[in-house]
């Protein structure tokens, strides 16, 4: 009835949630987020890009996270940001490689 | 599923402290080492030592801060049952080479049917180095498989030849490393004869009521009368009796198993969360259950085996000792289903309570369900069981199928998933939550 065949039934893996997207965020006097610019993908399978900017209008909350250095090092300082017209965002800057990305809140 | 044939002569090989040697043939320069083992279900006990560590008076069964007390230069190994159990099935398949008859015992234990081998290799003496041949050749995968391993550091094996399994083992027990014992046909009684009692299957308290009885060969416990063994010691004395006795042969039994259906996930992430491997778990069963290969047939034995995060070893683990020694390591269990069955919740349940017990000693990188033994399943039991509301569930289920395909077929991809809590409380927002595919 089986017929011998190694071959897995299948392999999946766990897709991540809200994972952190690339950011360029410029800072104010203080260090604090500005104005944050990102790339949005236009869709169409051809891989155009369009770049869109926001001005910060309101830092919430700032809080700093240093975890997991016995796999792999995670330092990242957070701001929860609101945007203007309302909208909320959490902004991160990766100490390690000082680059930034942006979350939903 | 499988079909079983039977031998009554029996060449048993045997690899002492199988696991640890394993370690020793992939690690080069570990022999040379005072070496244990940690057990897999507790990483604060040892479970198998190298003859250094022995001489250092570190036994199997102490603790960790025992054993370093002890040896402070014993080189601790986390245990990695999935190579073992691997080493042990190409031992398997490479003895299938000689006979079509094997059965498996314990990790390093294995029995080679030999009826009818003679008239291919000749005599048992033939027999064995034709064995010794093949063992050398699974040796040499095995160096090949490591890395810079000499060859003295690989596996040593010891042969026994008899009729019946019992005489074969006790053989091998009594055999030098790398070679054989052959026990003549008509010899058995003789040979068993003078033959300690440790070799028997006894439990501790049997062994300790014996030697108070001052019994202390086989020769000495077959010299009692069966009646009297009996009486004292009940159904398992019979059995000891008849063993020592010689009355007892044991033929091979050789299974042919097929191969056994596989599902696998892989984490983005090493998971230690329970709640997590447990879901995992029963998505792996619901997709396994889905196989082609299993419609019509009842599981009866699963394997769950997980891929563990390599890293250190903790603190306490860890302290004191020189070295530990680094491994890859993993996480096993193997369930023999009472009754064969085709219902979820039946083949998780043995392996929830192995998760709940001894759950894997680190975070799991990859998590591997296999069926591994069937039995044909029964048209009955889904005719009774088919009441009104399994029916609704069932047409709910088909409905809910027919549009996940059809949703599939038109984005030419998945694109259902369900949302999992994977670590709710992490305090990196895309730990939090995950999507797993979604198969009604």
């Amino acid at each position: 009835m089986v017929a011998p065949a190694r071959a897995p039934l299948r392999t999946d893996r766990l897709r991540a949630v809200n994972e952190p997207r690339p950011v360029a965020v410029e800072l104010d006097a203080n260090g604090k987020p500005a104005a944050i610019r990102r790339s949005n993908d236009t869709g169409g399978g051809h891989g155009g890009q369009e770049e869109t900017a926001a001005v910060v209008e309101a830092v919430l909350e700032m809080w700093r996270i240093d975890d997991e250095w016995w796999r792999k090092l995670i330092s990242r300082r957070y701001f929860a940001v609101m945007l203007e017209g309302g909208s909320r965002v959490v902004l991160f800057e990766d100490l390690v490689t000082h680059e930034w990305f942006m979350q939903t809140a | 599923m499988s079909r079983s044939s039977t031998s009554s002569l029996a060449a048993c090989v045997w690899i002492p402290l199988f696991p640890l040697r394993c370690e020793e043939a992939r690690q080069d320069g570990l022999a040379n080492y005072p070496t244990a083992l940690l057990a897999p279900d507790t990483t604060r006990k040892l479970w198998q030592v190298s003859s250094l560590a022995r001489h250092a008076g570190v036994k199997p069964g102490m603790t960790v801060s025992q054993a370093i007390g002890l040896c402070p230069t014993l080189r601790l190994i986390e245990p990695d049952p999935v190579h073992y159990d691997d080493c042990f099935a190409r031992l398997l398949a490479a003895l299938n080479e000689i006979s079509p008859v094997i059965e498996s015992g314990e990790l390093g234990l294995a029995y080679v049917g030999t009826d009818g081998l003679e008239g291919i290799f000749g005599s048992p003496g033939k027999i064995i180095e034709a064995i010794k041949r093949t063992l050398e050749g699974w040796n040499v995968r095995m160096s090949e498989a490591g890395s810079t391993v000499q060859h003295s550091n690989l596996p040593t094996f010891r042969i026994g030849f008899a009729r019946g399994k019992f005489t074969a083992w006790v053989a091998a027990s009594r055999s030098k490393p790398d070679e054989a014992v052959i026990v003549p046909a008509g010899a058995e009684r003789k040979f068993l004869a003078s033959q300690p009692i440790a070799v028997l299957p006894l439990d501790t308290d049997i062994h300790r009521r014996l030697r108070q009885l001052n019994i202390r060969t086989l020769g000495a416990l077959a010299a009692l009368p069966e009646a009297a063994v009996t009486a004292q010691f009940g159904d398992v004395g019979k059995r000891l009796w008849r063993l020592a006795a010689g009355r007892i042969a044991e033929p091979v039994e050789g299974r042919v198993t097929l191969e056994p259906i596989v599902a696998a996930l892989t984490f983005f992430t090493p998971v230690g969360e329970r709640e997590l491997l447990v879901h995992s778990l029963e998505q792996l069963i619901a997709r396994a259950l889905n196989h082609p290969r299993r419609i019509g047939w009842r599981v009866h034995a699963v394997r769950l085996r997980a891929d563990l995060e390599s890293g250190q070893m903790d603190s306490d683990v860890g302290r004191g000792a020189a070295c530990c020694a680094p491994t890859n390591r993993s996480w096993l269990v193997n369930a023999l289903l009472k009754d064969p069955t085709a219902d979820a919740g039946s083949i998780a349940a043995p392996l929830k309570t192995r998760l709940e017990q001894s759950p894997p000693t680190g975070a799991v990188e990859r998590l591997v369900l296999e069926f591994t033994a069937f039995a044909p399943g029964t048209a009955e039991l889904q005719l009774f069981a088919r009441d009104a509301a399994a029916a609704a569930r069932a047409g709910q289920q088909r409905a809910l199928r027919h549009a996940a395909r059809e949703v599939r077929m038109r984005v030419n991809r998945a694109t259902l998933y369900h949302v999992i809590e994977v670590q709710p409380w992490s305090r990196l927002p895309e730990r939090r939550y995950a999507l797993i595919d979604y198969e009604p």
